[in-house]
């Protein structure tokens, strides 16, 4: 039981996350290659502040998320405006900085053995709500008028500003938004291992997500959501394939692009509406079958 | 600022071209960045370590071996990630997912073999250094800026002079008129992606004698992406410029800063550097298609 | 004063002249033609009209407002709308959904409303919505609401991209080269409509197409454009009988 507990603690972890990368890379059609150096910054900052600064457990949260989205305009403000390229460029250079970054701040950070003493708040219905609520607020996100413009921009920016869309505050809108929730997930990281380090935050980790959201189908939150579950919980479950992990997912991937494009379930979105149509397609084949027999 | 800052400077900055022209090349061509660069690169000297060095051949061998071995993994990928995605026209978003697929899959493949073991070439030079004059220059620095200098010369001969380099230049163009005027592009393609795991094999084997050999060693093509970006994206003549000016800079900063905030220090260049010039030196920065 | 006034702009890619001192001043209601052979510049114009690049020379006043060099998307809050030649609509998102897409930048609710579903938000979507309705319903697309645009024809696309351009609230509509692709019914139809929008809003439109029976019907003044020149303005009768555009079109009489 205790185990079952942590893979889902864990696997609910990491569905925020990728509701981050979901808006960035699912919506906007933007990568990120630095998204895990924004967990390490929540997971850091949040830790450090409770560690060394002795404040409690929410502010400490909410103030690692704004450090994140502040240090995120930063690196977004130059980028946002160019071709697309370059913000996984920039933000896989600005992983490493973020790797060096915390390896050199010993008396800090605790340099490579890491930050020790955290608090252990994180539990799993904590993380349960976190994720359920992220993935809400992805929801409404990509309905909202921000959602729209964000797929819009994807297709086609210059036809997108010709619409009327402030595209390069559309591009960061999601960006920042994306940055919040991996850094909040960085936070109940923090407070679940009661340890960090600086490894495990690498462009693995981000090329990691954005996998699991291809895999799950691009344009699907609902897929992205599935994918991230399927792709998470199936390497803790299978300890002993942790070597292949990364080579199984990279052959599915590979197999997926290669032979259905739009993912596991492509463009699907598990609404109201959809239930009711694919019901009732089921149920006209049922009938159909019924029928001959 | 000494004169033997400079020249550590520029060998690195060599090793760094190196890297930087077998991406553009790839982003030239099919205007995407390979991600997968850095693991081709790992892959390919890890190849020549256990077909060649480690069976106590000498560096011409072991550079041979990685240089196929880079040709073959490029071969590899543009058929398993790229051909199909290619043909199809689709949206450049899948060449970015393809690409670091790929990588995380040689990654992963090296991982299962070697573990996160470190691994070293066994010294390839009987004497380590060379005092010219005054100055105290590694035998290796010498051996890569020579070697580099001269694969970047038959780089250029090669797209500037031959037949296969206007083929090339054709398809970077405009892929389906060169398809209409009988330029095979998916064989054009094919040969971009050998040329550039050419670059990679030589690259991951000078970066195996720097450093060491281990998984991740792949993550130092930032290194030649920071040099791309400031040399200007899919420019070759600049990715080269903004290689050897990265080595520079970060020679310098290391010896004032300490390894750790130089690349940070860089990374900041590069950030302030998008903001100022984002065409980059060479001022070619390609817009997404109206 | 004109309600837009384009006073002799000029653009260049390379050496090539694709526009030279093209001038033109729309009013309300007015329907503008340009017309001429392929490569004579004509998207271009529209292109520095709607500052998809900016003119090298010259200015382009939108109802008092010079508009030259600003960003594209400032200059479409101003008041143009347009479509495109090789149809632009936003893949991955419903007909609908495209046409809110230009309905968003107007909307008045902030991030909160982003994420949450606060009243703002549903009273701001209610009325796009009601917009939309509106703007498909003109252009006889409103049963098709729900579905992908990618799934539907040619022309009923074109009328989606007009809807998406009326519902930018423009004052200016640029629309180039709606025709092009579609057969002759669907002709037809779209020259009802342009007729109809046009009276109806009361907006300037600016026309390229190479139908000449529809421009010519349609058009209150047509200007004719060769190699970036323009080498003929008028009504569309002056402009049938004008030498100069018999020949471009033509060529010249031995």
């Amino acid at each position: 039981m205790a185990l079952v507990s942590n893979i889902l603690t864990q696997v609910c972890i990491s569905l925020i996350a990728v509701a981050g990368v979901y808006v960035l890379t699912g919506l906007t059609g933007m990568f990120s290659l630095g998204q895990a150096a924004f967990m390490a910054i929540g997971s850091y900052a949040s830790g450090l502040l409770v560690v060394k600064a002795g404040l409690p457990l929410v502010p400490a949260c909410i103030l690692a998320v704004a450090v994140a989205v502040a240090v995120g305009y930063l690196i977004g403000y130059p980028v946002v405006r160019l071709r697309r390229d370059y913000i996984s460029l920039v933000t896989l250079g600005f992983g490493e900085a973020i790797a060096a970054l915390l390896n050199r701040m010993t008396s800090l950070t605790g340099g490579a053995s890491g930050l020790t003493g955290i608090p252990r708040k994180t539990t799993l219905l904590i993380a349960f709500i976190s994720s359920a609520a992220a993935v809400c607020l992805t929801a409404f996100f990509k309905t909202s008028k921000y959602g729209r413009q964000c797929v819009a921009l994807k297709g086609d920016e210059l036809a997108a500003r010709a619409m009327g869309i402030h595209v390069t505050r559309i591009k960061m809108t999601a960006f920042l938004l994306s940055v919040g929730l991996t850094a909040y997930s960085g936070c109940l990281y923090a407070f679940y291992m009661s340890y960090v380090d600086p490894t495990g935050f690498g462009w693995k980790k981000s090329a990691d997500w954005v996998i699991m959201v291809f895999f799950g189908g691009v344009n699907s939150l609902t897929g992205s959501v599935l994918g991230a579950f399927i792709l998470s919980a199936l390497p803790q479950a299978l300890r002993s394939l942790q070597n292949y992990r990364y080579v199984i997912y990279a052959v599915l991937v590979l197999l997926i692009i290669n032979f259905k494009p739009s993912g596991l379930l492509g463009e699907w979105e598990l609404t109201p509406r959809n239930i009711k149509r694919t019901a009732g397609r089921l149920r006209g084949r049922k009938k159909e079958t019924g029928g001959k027999s | 600022m000494s004169l033997q800052i400079i020249i550590n400077g520029v060998a690195t900055g060599a090793v760094y071209a190196l890297i930087a022209t077998g991406f553009a090349l790839i982003f030239n061509v099919l205007k995407f960045s390979n991600f997968s660069h850095g693991a081709t690169m790992m892959t390919a000297a890890f190849a020549a370590y256990f077909v060649a060095a480690s069976k106590g051949m000498g560096l011409a061998a072991t550079l041979a071996a990685a240089v196929i071995a880079g040709a073959l993994i490029g071969i590899f990928g543009e058929f398993v990630g790229f051909r199909r995605i290619t043909l199809n026209h689709s949206s450049p978003t899948y060449f970015f997912v393809s690409s670091i697929t790929l990588g995380t899959l040689y990654e992963g493949l090296i991982t299962i073999k070697v573990g996160s073991n470190f691994y070293n070439y066994p010294g390839f030079f009987t004497h380590s250094s060379v005092k010219l004059g005054s100055l105290v220059v590694s035998s290796s620095d010498i051996m890569m800026l020579v070697i580099s200098i001269t694969a970047l010369a038959v780089l250029a001969y090669v797209i500037q002079k031959t037949r296969l380099g206007r083929a090339l230049r054709a398809v970077s163009f405009d892929r389906d008129t060169a398809q209409l005027m009988g330029i095979d592009s998916t064989r054009i393609i094919q040969l971009t992606f050998i040329m550039s795991g050419i670059l990679a094999g030589a690259a991951g084997v000078f970066l195996g004698i720097k450093y060491t050999l281990y998984p991740s060693l792949g993550s130092l093509v930032v290194k030649g992406f920071i040099a791309s970006v400031i040399g200007g994206l899919g420019s070759l003549t600049g990715a080269v410029i903004g290689a050897v000016l990265l080595g520079i800079v970060e020679t310098i900063l290391l010896s004032l800063l300490g390894s750790g905030y130089n690349t940070i220090a860089t990374f900041a260049i590069m950030l302030i550097f998008l903001l100022v010039r984002p065409q980059g030196i060479a001022g070619s920065n390609i817009q997404e298609k109206a | 004063m004109a309600l837009l006034e384009v006073k002799n702009i000029s653009k260049s890619f390379g050496g090539v002249l694709a526009i030279q001192g093209f001038s033109l001043e729309a009013d309300a209601g007015q329907i503008h033609g340009i017309i001429g052979p392929n490569g004579a510049g004509k998207t271009t114009i529209f292109n520095v009209i709607s500052g998809v690049y900016p003119a090298d020379e010259g200015t382009v006043i939108l109802d008092g407002k010079d508009i030259t060099r600003m960003e594209q998307y400032k200059i479409t809050r101003q008041g143009m709308g347009r479509t495109f030649q090789n149809i632009r609509l936003f893949k991955g998102l419903t007909v609908e959904e495209n046409v809110m897409c230009a309905f968003d930048p107007q909307s008045r609710y902030m991030i909160f409303g982003g994420i949450l579903p606060t009243p703002a938000r549903r009273r701001e979507e209610k009325r796009g919505r009601e917009l939309c309705g509106q703007y498909l319903e003109a252009v006889g697309m409103k049963d098709y609401r729900y579905e992908n645009p990618e799934n539907l024809s040619y022309g009923m696309q074109r009328r989606i991209e007009i809807a998406r351009a009326l519902m930018c609230g423009p004052k200016v509509l640029l629309l180039d080269e709606p025709a092009a692709g579609l057969n002759p019914t669907e002709v037809g139809e779209l020259t009802d409509l342009i007729r109809r929008i046009s009276g109806e809003y009361g907006f300037g439109i600016l026309l390229i197409e190479h139908r000449l029976e529809l421009i010519m019907s349609i058009s209150d003044v047509i200007h004719v454009q060769n190699f970036g020149k323009t080498i003929a303005v008028g009504t569309p009768g002056q402009v049938q009988r004008d030498p100069q555009v018999i020949e471009a079109y033509l060529g010249k009489e031995e």
